[in-house]
This record gives C-alpha cells, sequence and structure tokens, in this order.
C-alpha cells in the first residue's frame, strides 16, 4: 500500500495502528479494574477499593478513543458499508462492552460521591459478564487482525 | 448387384470421412477465435494467492475468500474495490486496459497483489 504522509487517512489508520494499539488500554485497566474489585470486596481492603476505582476510571475513559478508532476504520476503510459476520459481531459486542465499563464506572462514581454509601454486591456479576464480553470482543478483534497470521 | 453395392459403401464410408474432416475443421476454427480468459485468485491465510499476476488484456479475474475470516480487494489506484468478502465469498474484475493494478486488503493492509495485464 502506497503511503502518503499528507492524508489523513492513511496517517490515522495506516495498518489499523491506532484502533489496535487504543483497544489495549481498555481492555488491560478494566480487567485489572475488576480484579482489583473483587479482592478489595473479599479482603475489605479501602486501598484496593481506591485502586480499582480509578482503574476502572480509567477505563470507561480510554473506551471514548477506542470506540471512535473503530468507527472511524469502519467508514474510512471500508467506507462504512454494511457489515455482517464477524466484523457485526466485533462492532455489536465492542459497543456493548463500552456501554457496560460506563455502567460499572457510574455505579462505583454514584457510590463514592456519597462516603456514607457502600457499593452493592449486584455489581459483581455485572463486572464479570462485562468482562467476558470485553474478552469475547477482544478475542473478535485479534482474529480479524489477522494476529496470529503471516500477515 | 455385389459390385454397386461395394461402390455404394465405398462412397458412403468417403462421405462420411470426408464429413468428419469438415467437422474438425470446424473444430479447430472455433479454438482458434479467442477465447475471454478467467483466472482466480485465492484468498487464504492473510495472503493472496498468487500474489502477483500477469494477464492479456480483457482478462477476468475472480478473487475467492478461502479464509476464515473477512478480508477486501481494493485497487490502490481505485480502479476496482470489492465489498467485505466473506469465506467462500467472490470478486470478480475484468481488465481492459493494459497497466499494473497493485491492490490490498483494506481490513489487513500488509495483504497485497499485483496485477500485470499486457
Amino acid at each position: 500500500m502506497r503511503m502518503n504522509p499528507f492524508d489523513i487517512r492513511t496517517v490515522v489508520l495506516a495498518k489499523h495502528a491506532q484502533h489496535v494499539v487504543l483497544i489495549h488500554f481498555p481492555i488491560a485497566l478494566f480487567i485489572t479494574a475488576v480484579a482489583l474489585d473483587y479482592l478489595a470486596q473479599w479482603t475489605k481492603n479501602q486501598t484496593l477499593a481506591a485502586a480499582a476505582y480509578f482503574n476502572l476510571l480509567l477505563a470507561a475513559v480510554s473506551t471514548v478513543p477506542a470506540v471512535a478508532t473503530g468507527f472511524a476504520a469502519w467508514q474510512w476503510a471500508l467506507e462504512g458499508q454494511q457489515l455482517k459476520g464477524i466484523l457485526l459481531m466485533h462492532l455489536v459486542l465492542g459497543c456493548m462492552s463500552s456501554v457496560l465499563i460506563w455502567l460499572v464506572c457510574w455505579i462505583h462514581w454514584r457510590v463514592r460521591r456519597h462516603p456514607a454509601a457502600s457499593l452493592s454486591t449486584y455489581r459483581l456479576p455485572i463486572e464479570a459478564v462485562t468482562v467476558l464480553l470485553v474478552g469475547l470482543t477482544g478475542h473478535l478483534g485479534g482474529f480479524l487482525s489477522g494476529v496470529n497470521g503471516p500477515g | 448387384m455385389r459390385k454397386s453395392v461395394t461402390i455404394g459403401t465405398f462412397l458412403a464410408a468417403f462421405g462420411l470421412a470426408i464429413a468428419g474432416l469438415g467437422a474438425g475443421a470446424g473444430n479447430v476454427a472455433a479454438s482458434a477465435q479467442p477465447k475471454p480468459e478467467t483466472m482466480e485468485v485465492k484468498v487464504d491465510n492473510f495472503t493472496f494467492g498468487p500474489a502477483e499476476l500477469t494477464v492479456r488484456v480483457g482478462t477476468t479475474i475472480t478473487w475467492t475468500n478461502r479464509d476464515d475470516i473477512p478480508h477486501t480487494v481494493v485497487s490502490t489506484d481505485k480502479v476496482f474495490k470489492s465489498k467485505v468478502l466473506d469465506t467462500d465469498e467472490k470478486f470478480s474484475f475484468t481488465f481492459s486496459t493494459p497497466g499494473t493494478f497493485p491492490y490490498f486488503c483494506s481490513i489487513h493492509p500488509k495483504m497485497t497483489g499485483k496485477v500485470v495485464v499486457q
């Protein structure tokens, strides 16, 4: 592929580097946040709970560029054509994962605003389901990007 | 009587032979006409195979996605562009002008190929 350094599409989407790189931040931060939250729940350790919260916050914020670059790749590289199969599943699961990450973040944020309140345990299955969705989305993304292939 | 039957048989055999030759000549004439060529490129394991193809003007190339994941076939010079091809889906393009036509997969830009039309 000819590379033109002055073509914004080429620069932003060169080998989909931006989406593929940025997507690792919400994945890693969210899984770490959930692990810390489970540990905090188990040990009743407030330091772990705080660490979980800040990881969660960063995970939610980092979904924004990850989703934006994913949509940009769809609109620019594939010119917004109707998706199907794995691509569609990756898009839908990615959006669902992002919404759930923000939901979990909101649950924690709401409690943090009122120090007297405590986190409900119903968040734990939501976090577990979100981790599963994030994992599945990432697996499909890896499959699509061909990380296991020669390309 | 026997003689006339023999002559008749000989003439019939001769006629058939001439007819056979004519039919054969017709086949030769038919095969001499230039037929539009078709070639196939397999998309598999994140590669185009063959990656480089030299064809004559008028050739139609069909790309078939044999991979488990979607791919596209997009000309670098925007001469042709396929939709997203799922497994076993095909895309064809007829090259009517000579030249070199590099192409790639827009989902996996490391996948590249080239068609040389002479």
